[in-house]
């Protein structure tokens, strides 16, 4: 059953992935008016979906990638969802939902094999731990793409070309890159604390010397460094998006990390 | 299309394409008036509807008159009713309007009066008050009891037409004038203007302009700085605004958002590293410089430094030139618009048209029947109830039969409107 809510849930992302591009190029209100409810319900049906696979695996968290990219998925749409009715802008959902699409195409029409039998992984902190921690990504990756879209802009009326109509001014531009990195750092920090805590209490400190481990905490710092250089000196533009794409791509790298760590794995393949 | 419509629409009218300003004002009515001079219009004779259209770029008298235009000598008889009212009105001779009038008669009239209200007929296509002006009109002749069925169901319609083509094409999308370029180039950077502070560095009609543009879409604070201090004062009054001293203006220019400059120095104000320092203290927050000056007052090389954007005189006429182009696109695509819901307005009045054909006809057919069943009445007196209904019946549908062929005919002329009609 949590299948055909998954598949439901992506059929309207998929749509809502349509909808948004007229809603956004156009600046049609009838396609934003489908965008914006087919998010939301999508949104209910994956969150239907993920815990109906959650407890029939007997587990509380998404374990397997599949599991972990749909959760991922799911997070994106929310915070898209918070971005639209913040700035009033659906412009951010062009990137977006097609990335909350192909994030639940995989799981909802080929689901994993994977499975584990790990005890910790019945206990919620692993779940507020892995949520937070999806939450910070998604913040991030929309972010960066704000920051892109700033840049796009910014390009544009820099060479006096015609500024893209569809794209929000560079102010709100900024602002969405800005306040999406403020709401992912305390979900960084708490979701990388609660981590520790529970490593520390299960594997001890043998955990902390793990590569995987390392990198997450150099994402951290990083991640703090480039809040404090925007929020300090207003960095924008070109030095923003460069910025970002670091970051993003240390969040990428302490991803696949968990494919070398030998403590952070959990399933068994 | 028939000429038995029921009245004979004509429309007379100059216009800044037709008419010179000096002929254009000697005719203008003023709002106050504008129900004087209906009423007037509407005592004319053989006037039974009329509109009056006065706009600073128009005139137009939208008239509704007696007969058809295929009676002899009911054109010329038309547009001398309608000369006589300008002169006795405007007490201006007929030779003055004559040499720029335009007429135009039904169709050709449904037609003109929908680009006018969809802005195609306008000095700057696509700009958006001519609709409002086009419904004050309509609702002064309304008020006077100058608008009744038919002029009403052509201005509904009309309204109709202005909200699709602006609906439908982006006609009035753009800005197309130095000062709402600025506006909008402002919002793309800063979103709201919302307390936004302006500083006009010297004085000059256009940027005391745009600065009016910015002020009514939200600008805050007005900064004002000039050489002459009076001169300052007087602005920055006029904008409720602060002044600011010339010698200070480097110091103090980064505390605005939007910098237009225009005074005639003949050196640059602003360099580029004037930029960088400005960023630097609004710790990279953009400003936006709208350099109308010539020569310039800010360095083209400030555009350079991030968060800094410089548009001069030339650039923001080459914003407002590409805009114009657009907007004679989108006029192509609504000139289309246009003559498809002049030919649905057309199809719509033959099918109003044919009503009363078609009842003459049923109305006849049904007298022949009851004359001929009086006439056997006798005869058929001997059935009984149910027979003598039974004969009712076979007459009404012989009547029906015989009439069909007739009747399909008939509205056969006039399907394309009910196809009209169901795709609306």
């Amino acid at each position: 059953m949590s299948l055909l809510w998954l598949r439901v849930a992506v059929l309207l992302y998929g749509i809502a992935a349509l909808a948004v591009l007229p809603a956004a190029l156009y600046d049609r209100p009838r396609w934003r008016h489908i965008a914006i409810p087919a998010t939301t319900a999508a949104i209910l049906f994956h969150f239907v979906s993920l815990a109906e696979m959650l407890n029939a695996a007997h587990h509380r968290l998404p374990v397997d990638t599949h599991e972990t990219q749909a959760f991922l998925g799911l997070v994106l749409a929310l915070v898209f969802l918070i971005v639209y009715a913040r700035y009033k802008t659906v412009s951010v959902g062009v990137f977006v939902l097609p990335i909350c699409f192909l994030l639940g195409l995989i799981p909802a029409f080929h689901p994993g094999q994977e499975y584990t039998s790990f005890p910790l992984l019945h206990t919620g902190w692993i779940f507020l731990h892995i949520a937070l921690l999806l939450a910070a990504y998604a913040a991030l990756l929309v972010s960066l793409l704000a920051s892109l879209l700033y840049l796009i802009q910014e390009r544009r009326l820099k060479s006096k070309s015609p500024a893209i109509p569809w794209l929000p001014p560079l102010e709100t531009t900024d602002q969405i890159a800005l306040k999406t990195l403020l709401f992912g750092l305390p979900c960084m920090t708490a979701g990388l604390l609660i981590g520790s805590l529970i490593a520390q209490a299960t594997v001890g400190a043998s955990y902390f010397r793990d590569p995987k481990i390392l990198l997450a905490f150099a994402m951290w710092l990083a991640y703090v460094a480039m809040i404090f250089i925007r929020r300090h000196s207003g960095l924008r533009g070109r030095r923003a998006v460069y910025l970002s794409s670091f970051i993003f791509l240390v969040v990428l790298t302490v991803w696949a990390a968990n494919q070398f760590s030998s403590v952070h794995r959990f399933t068994t393949p | 299309m028939s000429q038995t419509t029921p009245g004979n629409l004509v429309l007379l009218g100059i216009n800044h394409n037709t008419a010179p300003i000096d002929v254009r004002e000697r005719l203008a009515i003023p709002p106050g008036r504008l129900a004087d001079a209906t009423r007037t219009l509407l005592h004319q004779p053989g006037i039974r509807e009329g509109l009056i259209l006065s706009t600073c770029n128009r005139v137009e008298l939208v008239t509704l008159q007696e007969g058809t235009a295929a009676e002899p000598g009911s054109q010329t008889g038309n547009k001398a009713d309608l000369l006589r009212f300008l002169h006795e009105y405007f007490s201006v001779p007929p030779a003055t309007p004559t040499p720029h009038l335009y007429e135009f008669r039904e169709r050709e009239a449904v037609r003109h009066l929908f680009r006018v209200a969809s802005s195609l007929d306008s000095m700057v296509v696509g700009e958006p008050q001519i609709l409002g002006q086009v419904k004050e009109s309509y609702t002064v002749a309304r008020e006077v009891g100058a608008v009744s069925t038919t002029l009403e169901a052509l201005l509904q319609r009309t309204f109709t037409v202005a909200k699709k083509v602006r609906s439908e094409t982006q006609i009035g999308s753009s800005s197309v004038s130095i000062a709402s370029v600025a506006v909008d180039l402002a919002r793309k950077i800063f979103g709201s203007l919302q307390g936004k502070t302006v500083l006009l560095v010297g004085a000059g009609k256009m940027s005391e302009l745009a600065a009016r543009h910015l002020i009514q879409q939200g600008a805050g604070t007005i900064l004002v700085a000039n050489r002459t201090e009076s001169r300052a004062e007087k602005i920055a009054a006029e904008f409720h605004g602060t002044v600011i001293p010339f010698d200070a203006l480097h110091e103090q220019a980064d505390r605005a958002d939007i910098v237009i400059t225009s005074t005639g120095a003949p050196q640059k104000l602003f360099g580029r590293s004037h930029g960088q320092h400005f960023l630097h203290r609004r710790r990279n927050r953009p400003m936006f410089f709208i350099d109308i000056a010539v020569p310039r007052d800010v360095d083209p090389r400030m555009n350079e430094v991030e968060g800094c954007f410089v548009y001069d005189i030339d650039d923001l006429q080459q914003v407002a030139a590409a805009n114009l182009a657009d907007r004679s696109r989108e006029a192509e695509a609504a000139e289309t618009i246009v003559s498809r819901e002049v030919d649905k307005y057309q199809q719509r009045l033959q099918t109003r048209d044919a009503v009363p054909a078609i009842l003459a006809l049923q109305q006849s057919a049904e007298a022949i029947r009851e004359a001929e069943l009086a006439r056997a009445a006798k005869r058929l007196s001997a059935l009984t109830p149910d027979q003598q209904a039974a004969v009712e019946a076979l007459t009404r549908s012989l009547t029906a039969k015989l009439l069909h062929p007739q009747l399909t005919a008939l509205r056969r002329t006039t399907s394309p409107a009910e196809d009209d009609k169901s795709s609306d």
